[in-house]
């Protein structure tokens, strides 16, 4: 018989210096990672660096010749430095909500509001919005200029704090909802976010309590339906760069940079004690909790940890473009994040990231490419840029319908909903069973450097699926393992 | 408190509209758990349809005679009903009913595309301004009779009684006394038991959105012709404001999505009236997070749905 061993002990220790080590042992943990994934997964491993490749050196080779390709040698235009920068910002939009949404299962449809809490975070810290009092530290502006000027760096950790803490806050007293209902909370608590942000231009009021008397009077708090600007750009120091909307590819790497860490970020939760546990509740919430799964805890991480990708998100944009108004932060917009999630494929990391890089060029590139063309041939035509959410809309309701794993699927997710869907509920469990112990202890095995395969018989789902479901090369893998 | 008194009047108003609004958001969820998120925008596609109807088939306005009038709008009325019906059925038939058996989540999802698609394409056709009719009714305060001058009721509010009032009383009749209701209540309780028993549980959940779709497009009518206006987005905070009264009455319960509806018609009169209509929205989705959190069986309890 195979026995799985999951060591339950975190191996890098508690505390802020056992994140820190995880954080170290990520990062130095990448060479290693990569090989064993080339050796394993040879063919998705080059695919996935070809697309790295591309990535990475697309905004400078845009910059250089191929923006001229566009339309010319491509048929299509090709992405601009603004929508590659909102790819980033949607694609760490899009992994936050696959934690809330994908990994734990719970619906969020309020997402906007970390969002727009991350951009207002930047927007108070780094802007001349505090014209009283004047902070100014490691920013790149004069000292004795107005307002509160934090550098980038240090505003990034504080939306996620920030961000992470209204995700708790709000997840505390809703998380025992079931799903639908906390929807519609979480959708209400979206809607509320901006609205607040937009009505506290002219704040007055007067609170005494004994000797403790608060007053204020006409204070302008969040700079009402205008919003916020400007918002310092992301400077860095020695290097001098300015990482503004006339940057160049410049805000791009940057962008690039965060995700890369939300990815990683990402990656060592799914693959997590935490991570699992969020699996559990999305299968069975009642068997998670007993299984001794702290259901209410665990949601409420992915709850926190999910906004504070928002908070990131947030803050980049803001900083990116100067400027915030309540405006930027619409229902769509967390829909628009929902469907990337549910188009590349809930649960799935890269299918998300595949969902925030598509649906960003249709709406940023695409539609308005197209909306340009039809003008020319038909004015009177309606530009579909204006129309672009009827187009996901259409997206939303044929992804439910036709293919609700997404276009990427995570093969476990693939398989609950491919038991719902089907009649033969239990034919198909059966086989799912199946087929999935096997594919699900090699993903395992692959990912977690935790599992320690005792291989001294056939693995589970053998029987089943007979001799020839399992390779002797992939065993020897293993065993190396 | 001629203010208070006035200020309730338009809350009473404005409860009624949500009521009939609000009760195909009840019908639905008492019938499949859905919270049919289009449903808003049904209802706002009646107000466009009732508005082209008026507008520019009809052609009505205030000179035209009273009893004229009154045919036409029953007209209206009943034509707006079988269109906002019928495409409601549709909705359930294309986005809905393939659902049925997938997790709890894909159908709200799929309801979720659909309204941001009937918003579209109202903005498709009407294009994304207000659009507005003028008020086909006298502007004499009805009041004025019993020598009251201090208090406005207008012809228009009474009109939204006047509609509302026996659409509520049909429905609750329909549900509580017919065969077809009894299936529907029937489907409420136990889909699977229910057509064990011989009810056709997919043309009684169609029954329950064509009944929920007659009610939106009523309510669209009553809206343009007490408001005069319309606007693609208005069934997103109109929905809510429903939804909120449905939830807040206990949501599958009939009797409480209408007391539901009456309390938030008059929360947002107030608020309108003495905080500021910039925090209506705001205060509206307290209200809902409040009670879900709260009191997640709404003031009156579930009845149709016991299944929570």
């Amino acid at each position: 018989m195979t026995t799985l061993v999951v060591k339950d002990e975190d191996p890098y220790g508690h505390g802020i210096g056992g994140w820190l080590s995880h954080v170290g042992a990520v990062l130095f943990g990448i060479p290693d990672t990569y090989r064993r994934e080339l050796r394993l997964h040879r063919p998705r491993t080059i695919a996935l660096t070809i697309m790295t490749v591309i990535l990475v050196t697309y905004p400078i080779l845009n910059s250089m010749f191929l923006a001229s390709f566009s339309r010319t040698v491509f048929p299509l235009p090709l992405p601009d430095d603004t929508t590659v920068t909102f790819m980033m910002i949607f694609g760490i939009m899009a992994i936050g909500l696959n934690i809330v949404a994908g990994f734990a299962g719970l619906l969020d449809l309020g997402y906007v509001a970390f969002y727009a809490i991350g951009a207002y975070t930047a927007a108070f810290l780094a802007s001349p919005h505090w014209g009283s009092i004047s902070i100014v530290f490691l920013a790149n502006v004069p000292q004795g200029f107005p307002g509160i000027h934090l550098p980038f760096w240090i505003i990034v950790p504080i939306a996620i704090l920030i961000a992470g803490t209204f995700g708790a806050l709000l997840g505390a007293p809703t998380l025992r909802l079931r799903g639908d209902y906390l929807a519609i909370v979480t959708l209400g608590f979206g809607e509320i976010v901006p609205v607040v942000f937009r009505n506290l231009a002219d704040v007055t009021f007067n609170f005494s309590l004994g000797p403790l008397t608060l007053a204020v009077e006409h204070v302008n708090l969040t700079g009402g339906p205008l919003g916020i600007n400007p918002i310092d750009a992301p400077y860095l120091p020695f290097a001098n760069v300015i990482f503004n909307a006339s940057a160049g590819y410049a805000p791009v790497y940057l962008g690039m940079f965060l995700l890369v860490f939300a990815i990683l970020f990402a990656r060592n939760l799914e693959r997590s004690r935490i991570g699992r546990a969020w699996m559990a509740i999305r299968e069975d919430e009642l068997a998670a909790e007993m299984m001794g799964v702290n259901t209410l805890r665990t949601k409420l991480l992915a709850f926190a940890l999910g906004a504070s990708f928002a908070g990131i998100a947030g803050s980049l944009q803001a900083s990116y473009l100067g400027a915030t108004t309540s405006d930027f932060f619409q229902f769509s917009t967390s829909i628009l994040v929902l469907i990337m999630v549910i188009l590349g494929g809930i649960g799935n990391i890269w299918g998300v990231l595949l969902g925030a890089v598509a649906l960003t060029y249709v709406d940023k590139t695409f539609l308005p490419y197209v909306g340009q063309q039809l003008q020319q041939i038909a004015p009177s035509f309606p530009n579909p840029a204006q129309f672009n959410f009827l187009f996901f809309g259409l997206i939303l309701v044929a992804m439910m319908r036709f293919r609700p794993e997404g276009f990427l699927p995570n093969r476990q997710r693939a398989a609950e909903l491919a038991a719902h869907t089907q009649a033969d509920v239990e034919a198909k469990v059966d086989q799912i069973v199946a087929v999935d112990s096997q594919a699900e202890t090699e993903a395992a095995i692959d990912a977690d450097p935790s599992i320690v395969l005792d291989n001294t018989g056939p693995p589970p789902g053998q029987d089943e699926t007979g001799p020839d479901a399992r390779s002797p090369e992939t065993t020897d893998e293993e065993r190396e393992l | 408190m001629d203010q208070v008194i006035q200020t309730f009047i338009i809350g009473l108003s404005n409860g009624l509209i949500f009521a009939l609004v609000a009760l195909g958001y009840t019908l639905v969820y008492g019938i499949i758990e859905l919270i049919n998120f289009a449903h808003g925008d049904l209802f706002m596609l009646g107000s466009m349809i009732a508005l082209f109807l008026i507008a520019s088939v009809f052609g009505l306005s205030a000179s035209t005679p009273a009893l004229q009038l009154v045919g036409v709008i029953l007209l209206v009325i009943a034509i707006t009903m079988i269109a906002t019906a019928a495409i409601n059925v549709t909705i359930e038939r294309i986005a809905y009913r393939p659902l049925r058996h997938a997790p709890k989540l894909a159908p709200l999802i799929s309801a979720i595309g659909m309204s941001f698609v009937l918003q579209n394409i109202a903005n498709l056709i009407a294009g994304p301004a207000n659009k507005s009719i003028d008020n086909l009714f006298p502007t004499t305060n009805l009041l004025s009779v019993f020598g009251i001058e201090t208090i406005a009721v207008t012809f228009q509010q009474a009109f939204v009684a006047v509609v509302t009032i026996p659409l509520l009383i049909a429905l609750t009749w329909f549900v509580d006394k017919t065969r077809q209701g009894r299936a529907m209540r029937a489907t409420a309780q136990d889909p699977d038991t229910a057509g064990l028993m011989g009810v056709d549980v997919n043309r009684t959940i169609a029954l329950t959105f064509l009944i929920g779709g007659a009610l939106a497009g009523a309510a669209g009518v009553v809206q343009i012709l007490y408001n005069n206006v319309t606007v693609w987005n208005l069934g997103f905070r109109f929905g809510l404001n429903a939804f909120t009264s449905a939830v807040l009455g206990g949501i599958g319960n009939l009797s409480g999505a209408v007391v539901g509806a009456l309390v938030l018609g008059q929360i947002n009169a107030f608020s309108d009236r003495y905080l500021s209509a910039n925090w209506t929205n705001a205060i509206v989705f307290a209200v809902l997070i409040a009670v879900l959190v709260f009191k997640p069986t709404g003031l009156l309890g579930q009845q149709l749905a016991d299944r929570a």
